[in-house]
């Protein structure tokens, strides 16, 4: 009996002394040279035709490459080759058509994956070809992937088609619809607007045109999305989700800096430097994407963005990245202030703590760690339904003045330090800073209050003092919102408040996400909250949000407000297709004048990213768009390891004071029976 | 006793079914497959893409009555699928659900099973010795403790051992999971040690006053009499004896070691089986939430016979029939 006890009491030492330490991490990491990354919501899909989020884009974008890639350091934001040999330029054709040419460089390898033995026993890697990334885009096309992004791709000659030719053949033919899928692809026709040369010649790259029906500038920007990175047939095919395998969404084969080790997503996702990626294997060619940047924006020097260590080094610099599924912002501040994360966001109850005025407090400081401030490439609004009668462009010059009077009653900077805490930047135009035509100076004069101006528009309309004359009320607006939530509610109900001042009766109509769409698709909306970030860095991905042909209601474009001026529109289409040069910057001015009179957004604000890292990390730059950023990260793994065991020493006298007050309570008892049992 | 487990399965399948129906008109009729897409291919998805989604995962059949193909509808499709166990994939991301069920059983089971096999003992224990000490203060002191720790919510149970465990003493990290053994001790202590607290003050109570009604009795008496000592009597009499209400509380609880807790799992960033359903309804992943909803009834009504049986081993007296 003595005997299991004592190795009772052992056994606990044990598990107690294996238990007690907060480490989430094997001891033997300590040292390793890896990035540990929260991450708040797991990937849908890891097939990169598909993938549309930020968080299937963070994981993607490190795992596959694209022919282009932003550069990692400079503002405004610039592309560079990533799988191609340089940006192509566009070439016209005469009929209105234009002609990239993307050369994909030679010696590219997919990471090694068994699927590859589909190409030939035995085999578990291949080279990157031109039909790769034909492939990419001919799945786009597939209404079996089901991209989100096949309109834009439409404009490939002939693409839209072959997924029309795919659909017909899969459906008149079970057999067809059997075959593997490059043999599908293949059958189904080539499509008119890609021709690519493939040869065994190691000299000569791999060509790929690729012939738009019109030009469109931007649609460079969209191969440095994970949508066109190439994608190798076997994965396709081999990762079915039958039989044990998995799916493609869960498995990705690519050509990037790092692979997948680990992919539990709902509680980690292990990420490994991949042997077999170009910058690794040839260090020699210092690709651009594949070697860190020796220039970047005014300022990154002293942020020490360009530390000799890093500059025109081979990446990528850490062996992996360990990220952690966490759903609630406060356990992963925890676990950055306790050593375990190098970079979080702050949560919102924690803000004035560690944040408050946007500057970090003296004591993170003094542990070395810093705050970094992005504005996000995004723009939050309240837009007029310019169908409308009582609002939009049917009733004139008075509902103009209606707009205007009730953009004046709007106080952004208000808004944002009760809302946001202070976490963004009131909005003058639609387009954020970091984009062409942004322009710092500029003040819209209808976007700060005056409440004076406010009443003599309104008054001037035929609404004094809000008051409508037709049925001798204050004048009623509905208020449509796609977010029923309580903090939702006060946001709005504080834009309200502002135009309640003026008179004015809105009421708030807020309804799920989802019928709110409905309601916009319709055009069933008066005023309407809602936001746009940006695909890409170009003004034309905001202003196309107010271009009449994108009008929702009536073409079902993401032109919500269903603005359509023959005047802006004409600006536009000077302004789409052009460079970024001074006559580019004076039509954006024109368009920005224009939306300032007739109003169809009260712009409100661009939101600001603040994001928190350790001391020990080095190079992280915060960038709006997706871009492989792990590649350039690199930490101190012996400094983090250092300040990990200083900031975590378990304080254990509670132990012992617990153990201490149940013997002080048990023993007068048991003394008692024993006593009395005598 | 056959006579009787058939019948109960009988009503079981009649369960079943009525649940079965019952999730049919919440997530197909009621809910629209439309906010699913939605929420599946983010907020730029333009009408095409959602239209795709809706093809691609059957959401465009005719609800319940097809007169070309009766079998071509929903509501087939979804009985076919619930009463075959072939439950299909998730409407949030297309894994199968079959292997996400396998993939959080192992991280369920991980917290469940030492909080059950811990948490039954300690509890017996506890109950045992403050009916040993009954009207001295042990007994006292131990009964306004439970009261005290069965009127304090699991929530702040969780967040004040997250807070007072984890950040300020940090004996352990305060949330997280890792199957590897070296550190899965270490994450799963702490919510252990948190479901041990917020379990532990109702079922004492209850089990303490089992056994004092049992000590009580004419049996103990004669055992005394006997001149068995309290200790004896108290284990070896009393606790056999007391088990039938204490098996109405436990074994009912046993098929539900493989769901999971839901708050601790979601609290603590477990990925069991708990959490799943929490997510599902977090990302409008009906597909999944229907087979939680599915297999939380076949397991309760497990449950519920497996009790039954139960009595008829602990107790000769009760037959089933």
């Amino acid at each position: 009996m003595r005997c299991a006890l004592r190795a009772a009491a052992l056994a606990a030492c044990v598990i107690a002394s294996l238990a007690c330490s907060n480490d989430p991490y094997p001891s033997a990491d300590a040292n390793a040279h890896v990035l540990y990354m929260p991450y708040p919501e797991a990937p849908k899909t890891l097939d990169p035709q598909v993938a549309y989020s930020v968080y299937d884009h963070e994981v993607l974008s490190n795992v596959y490459e694209t022919p282009l890639e932003y550069h990692y350091l400079k503002r405004p934001y610039e592309l560079i080759p990533g799988l191609v040999t340089a940006v192509p330029e566009p070439r016209a054709l005469g009929d209105g058509r234009v002609v990239y040419t993307f050369k994909l460089r030679r010696g590219v390898r997919f990471a090694s994956d068994p699927c590859f033995a589909l190409g030939g026993a035995g085999r578990t890697q291949r080279e990157l070809v031109a039909s790769d990334l034909v492939f990419a885009l001919q799945r786009i096309a597939d209404p079996k992937v089901g991209s989100p992004v096949l309109v834009t791709f439409s404009k490939i000659v002939g693409l839209a088609e072959f997924g029309k030719r795919l659909a017909t053949l899969r459906e008149d033919d079970p057999a067809f619809a059997a075959l593997r899928i490059d043999e599908q692809y293949r059958r189904a026709g080539p499509i008119e607007g890609l021709n690519w040369k493939v040869t065994d010649d190691l000299k000569v790259t791999d060509v790929l045109d690729v012939t738009l029906d019109a030009p469109y500038p931007q649609i460079l920007y969209w191969f440095a999305m994970p949508f066109t990175a190439p994608v190798p047939w076997e994965a396709v095919a081999w990762y079915d989700g039958e039989e044990g395998r998995d799916g493609f969404a869960e498995h990705a084969v690519g050509t990037g800096p790092f692979r997948i080790a680990r992919y539990q997503k709902r509680s980690r996702i292990v990420l490994e430097r991949n042997p077999d990626w170009y910058g690794a294997v040839h260090p020699e060619w210092r690709a651009p994407a594949a070697t860190y940047p020796s220039e970047g924006e005014a300022g990154d020097a002293g942020r020490g963005l360009l530390a000799p260590a890093a500059v025109g080094r081979a990446l990528p610099f850490v062996d992996r990245v360990e990220m952690r599924f966490e759903k609630e912002a406060i356990p992963v501040f925890t676990k950055f202030l306790q050593g375990y994360y190098d970079r979080s966001r702050i949560p919102k109850e924690s803000f004035d703590k560690a944040a408050s005025g946007g500057v970090l407090s003296p004591a993170m400081a003094a542990l070395g760690m810093r705050l970094e401030r992005t504005v996000t490439l995004g723009t939050y609004y309240i837009g007029f339904n310019m169908v409308d009668p009582v609002v939009g462009n049917a009733a004139g010059e008075r509902s103009r003045k209606l707009r205007q009077a009730m953009s004046l009653a709007i106080d952004a900077d208000e808004f944002l330090r009760v809302f946001l805490n202070g976490r963004g930047i009131p909005a003058n135009s639609p387009l954020p800073p970091g984009l062409f035509g942004y322009e710092e100076d500029y003040r819209n004069p209808f976007r700060s209050v005056d409440l004076e101006r406010a009443r003599s528009l309104l008054a001037a309309a035929g609404y004094a003092n809000g008051v409508d004359p037709g049925t001798g009320r204050a004048l009623r607006l509905s208020f449509d919102t796609g977010d029923t939530s309580v903090q939702a509610r006060l946001r709005y109900q504080f834009l309200v408040e502002s135009w309640r001042r003026l008179g004015l009766d809105v009421e708030i109509a807020a309804t799920s996400y989802n019928q709110f769409q409905d309601k916009v698709r319709r055009g069933a909306h008066q005023l309407y909250f809602w936001g746009w970030v940006a695909d890409y860095p170009d003004p034309e991905n905001f202003l196309f949000l107010l271009w009449g042909p994108m009008g929702q209601t009536r073409g079902g474009g993401p032109n919500s407000s269903n603005f359509a001026d023959p005047r802006y529109d004409a600006l536009f289409d000077a302004m789409k297709n052009r460079g970024n040069d001074a006559e580019r910057l004076a039509t954006i001015r024109a368009m920005r004048a224009l939306l300032e009179i007739e109003r169809p957004w009260i712009e409100l604000f661009h939101p600001e990213d603040y994001a928190l890292t350790q001391g020990w990390l080095h190079n992280a730059k915060a960038t709006g768009l997706t871009v492989p950023i792990w590649k350039y990260y690199d930490v101190d793994a012996a400094m983090r390891a250092e300040r990990r065991v200083a900031w975590n020493q378990p304080v254990r006298w509670p132990a012992f004071a617990i153990a201490g007050l149940g013997v002080v309570l048990l023993v007068p008892g048991v003394a008692t029976y024993l006593r009395e049992r005598h | 006793m056959l006579g009787y487990l058939l019948r109960r399965t009988a009503w079981g399948a009649a369960t079943v079914l009525g649940v079965l129906l019952f999730l049919f008109a919440l997530f197909f009729l009621y809910a629209t497959p439309q906010d699913v897409a939605r929420r599946a291919l983010g907020e730029k998805a333009p009408p095409e893409a959602i239209a795709q989604w809706l093809v691609n995962h059957g959401y465009d059949k005719p609800a319940v009555w097809n007169p070309a193909d009766p079998l071509d509808t929903r509501l087939a499709e979804h009985l076919r699928r619930m009463l075959l166990f072939d439950f299909g994939r998730s409407d949030a991301d297309d894994v199968p659900i079959a292997q996400r069920l396998r993939d959080g059983v192992g991280p369920s089971l991980s917290v469940t099973l030492p909080l059950f096999t811990l948490g039954l003992p300690l509890a017996l224990s506890l109950a045992l010795l403050v009916a040993f000490f009954r009207e001295t203060y042990i007994d006292r002191v131990g009964v306004v403790l439970c009261v005290l720790a069965m009127s304090v919510s699991v929530l702040v149970y969780i967040l004040g051992g997250q807070y007072l465990l984890g950040k300020l003493l940090r004996w352990f990290p305060i949330s997280g999971f890792d199957p590897a053994p070296s550190v899965l001790l270490r994450f799963v202590a702490l919510p252990v040690l948190v479901g041990l607290l917020a379990g532990v003050g109702a079922n004492v109570r209850f089990y303490r006053a089992v056994f004092l009604e049992e000590s009580g009795r004419d049996y103990v008496r004669t055992a005394r009499a006997k001149g068995a000592g309290d200790a004896r009597v108290m284990a070896r009499h009393v606790l056999p004896n007391a088990l039938i209400p204490v098996l109405t509380n436990v074994v009912v609880e046993i098929p539900f070691l493989f769901t999971g807790s839901i708050l601790l799992e979601s609290f603590f960033g477990i990925p069991g089986l708990g959490s799943i359903t929490v997510d599902a309804i977090q990302s409008n992943d009906f597909a999944t939430l229907r087979v939680m909803v599915y297999l939380g009834a076949l397991l309760f009504i497990a449950g519920q016979v497996l009790t039954d049986v139960a009595y008829t081993l602990v107790d000769p007296r009760v037959r089933l029939g």
